[in-house]
């Protein structure tokens, strides 16, 4: 396969990751062989590319590991695997619970960079009030983020799940490449992204800002907003 | 397979101090507010530019730009922008991923009320906020946008494969929309209230030699149709006042804009749609505050006038802190 980062790209990551890893990030692939239950039809092409772009990114720093798990139904469940390809990355904050299904390309590429450089020092950007608001919820949270690779707007809304689950890991962050998954979607008749789905039972679509973003999870968490 | 491998890497981000005086601060990074930054940066002034969503603004989801100078194969807005972006960050500007809420002129200072760094001050600022599409004006407008009614055709589009859409507008935004969205959607209809577009002739063109792309002319969207979803657009011709429904999956809409102008509602002078009115140094009624692109009050909204208008902006802007130091010396 011809390489899919380009060689400007490469070296200022390069240089990204030498200034700003800290602790080792290991990004967790999960794949099957065509056919295999948690594969679509739609979305059997994509694994190749995704499994290279991640081989690709691993070379550029040596504080990153990649571990494919391929067809292995018991690292499949000990991950909660839903979908393939499904991506976990570890880290010093982070617990199977920072997710990437679908390819992470596109406009998700850079969500994926930022990720690692989270989990790699163990901190997020989010406000101290956003932090400390967060602390209140003690029961596990589901945060769906659907995307397209073409959509601007959609990484914030990714990375706003994923920071939070780094924050506290009783929150799980998932983004789904809508493309891949159209079943999934259409559960959640996703017609336009980002489109967000807390535990179910609260979601927004479009971006919103990091107040109004929590306000939701927390409703979604079943917490009462405090003023 | 390009569609997805096509790989956008971005520029860091960073905080903003609340503890320094900022020379300029910059809010939006679209193409004015960029063009700015890349100016504000090569003049070492001290450069700080906010942005609410994702750096590039409204052309960053056009899927190619025709009219830029210097890129005679065209460009993809993402692309333009983030090239802008890098040369930008390139020159020292700072690209801080923040809102900011309100604006206050103290003496001299300008102080940036903003949603998650605090009270952020500066000497100077520019107002790059950009604009935001109009809503489409129908009563069901609330309860099927996300569900087939769409702002942004690079990001929904795939959503729309093999369906019968519809655009409604006639402007160069929705021409291109409905070019790009023929790529997916088996059908693409133009909803237009004249019996021309407004679209420049170029696109004009491409779109009527598209076999893909109908019109519906003179007219005007009435009411959405659906259960959970869009399943038909009701139409008014304004000339004869007869009723079409139009059976459509998704309606996307580029019927114009409204100017991000809240923030300075109250202190600034506004034109009567909101827009905010400039001289010809793209300074507003309150001086040391400049306005550029799509939220100025402007005869023609497109990147290269942004970028026009963020150069001179800054020039501006400049002057302004050099003069400032100057009295208080």
């Amino acid at each position: 396969m011809e390489k899919l980062l380009k060689e400007k790209d490469e070296k200022y990551i390069k240089d990204l990751f030498s200034s700003k890893l800290e602790s080792e990030v290991e990004l967790v692939l999960f794949l099957q062989s065509e056919g295999g239950d948690k594969v679509t039809k739609f979305n059997s092409q994509y694994l190749p590319y995704t499994e290279e772009i991640l081989k690709e990114l691993v070379s550029l720093s040596d504080k990153l590991t990649l571990t494919v798990y391929k067809d292995d139904k018991e690292k499949e469940e000990e991950y909660g695997v839903e979908q393939i390809s499904a991506l976990f990355v570890e880290g010093k904050n982070t617990n199977k619970n920072v997710i990437y299904y679908g390819i992470p390309s596109g406009h998700e590429f850079s969500s994926l960079l930022e990720d690692i450089i989270d989990a790699s020092r163990g901190t997020t950007e989010l406000s101290d009030k956003t932090k400390a608001e967060l602390k209140r919820i003690t029961s596990p949270t589901e945060i769906l983020v659907f995307v397209t690779p073409s959509c601007p707007y959609c990484p914030r809304a990714v990375r706003t799940a994923h920071q939070m689950a780094m924050e506290n890991n009783n929150i799980k962050g998932v983004m789904i490449e809508a493309n891949e998954f159209p079943e999934w979607s259409q559960k959640y008749s996703v017609y336009a992204v980002p489109k967000v789905v807390i535990n179910d039972n609260v979601q927004f679509e479009g971006a919103l800002p990091e107040d109004a973003y929590l306000e939701n999870v927390l409703k979604g968490a079943g917490k009462i907003i405090l003023e | 397979m390009e569609e997805f491998t096509n790989i956008f890497v971005g520029e860091e981000t960073v905080k903003a101090d609340s503890k320094i005086i900022y020379d300029i601060a910059i809010i939006g990074a679209g193409p004015g507010g960029l063009t700015a930054g890349i100016y504000a940066g090569r003049s070492r002034l001290k450069t700080l530019i906010f942005e609410r969503l994702s750096p590039g603004g409204q052309i960053a989801v056009s899927d190619q730009v025709d009219n830029y100078p210097g890129f005679p194969e065209g460009i993809s807005g993402k692309e333009l922008t983030d090239r802008m972006e890098k040369q930008a960050v390139r020159f020292g500007a700072e690209i801080v991923p923040d809102e900011v809420r309100k604006i206050k002129k103290e003496g001299n200072l300008f102080e940036l009320e903003t949603a998650s760094s605090g009270i952020v001050k500066s000497k100077a600022v520019i107002i790059a906020t950009g604009a935001d599409p109009v809503k489409l004006p129908v009563p069901e407008e609330e309860k099927f946008r996300g569900r087939g009614i769409s702002y942004c055709a690079t990001c929904d589009a795939a959503f729309f494969k093999d369906k019968t859409v519809a655009v409604v507008g006639g402007g160069d935004t929705a021409i291109a929309d409905a070019i790009y969205l023929t790529k997916f959607a088996k059908e693409v209809i133009v909803v237009h209230r004249r019996d021309q577009l407004r679209a420049v002739k170029a696109l004009q063109e491409e779109a009527f030699e598209n076999p893909k792309i109908k019109f519906q002319w003179n007219s005007v969207s009435e009411h959405v149709i659906g259960e959970n979803k869009v399943e038909g657009l009701e139409v008014k011709n304004v000339k004869t006042g007869e009723k079409v429904l139009l059976k459509v999956d998704g309606i996307f809409v580029a019927i114009g804009t409204v100017p991000n102008s809240n923030i300075v509602k109250g202190l600034v002078e506004l034109n009567e749609k909101g827009f905010i009115k400039t001289n010809q140094n793209r300074e507003t009624s309150v001086k040391g505050l400049f306005a550029v692109g799509d939220v100025r009050d402007t005869p023609l909204r497109q990147v290269v006038t942004a970028a026009g208008d963020g150069a001179i902006a800054e020039f501006s802007a400049e002057n302004y802190i050099k003069n400032l130091e100057y009295i208080e010396r």
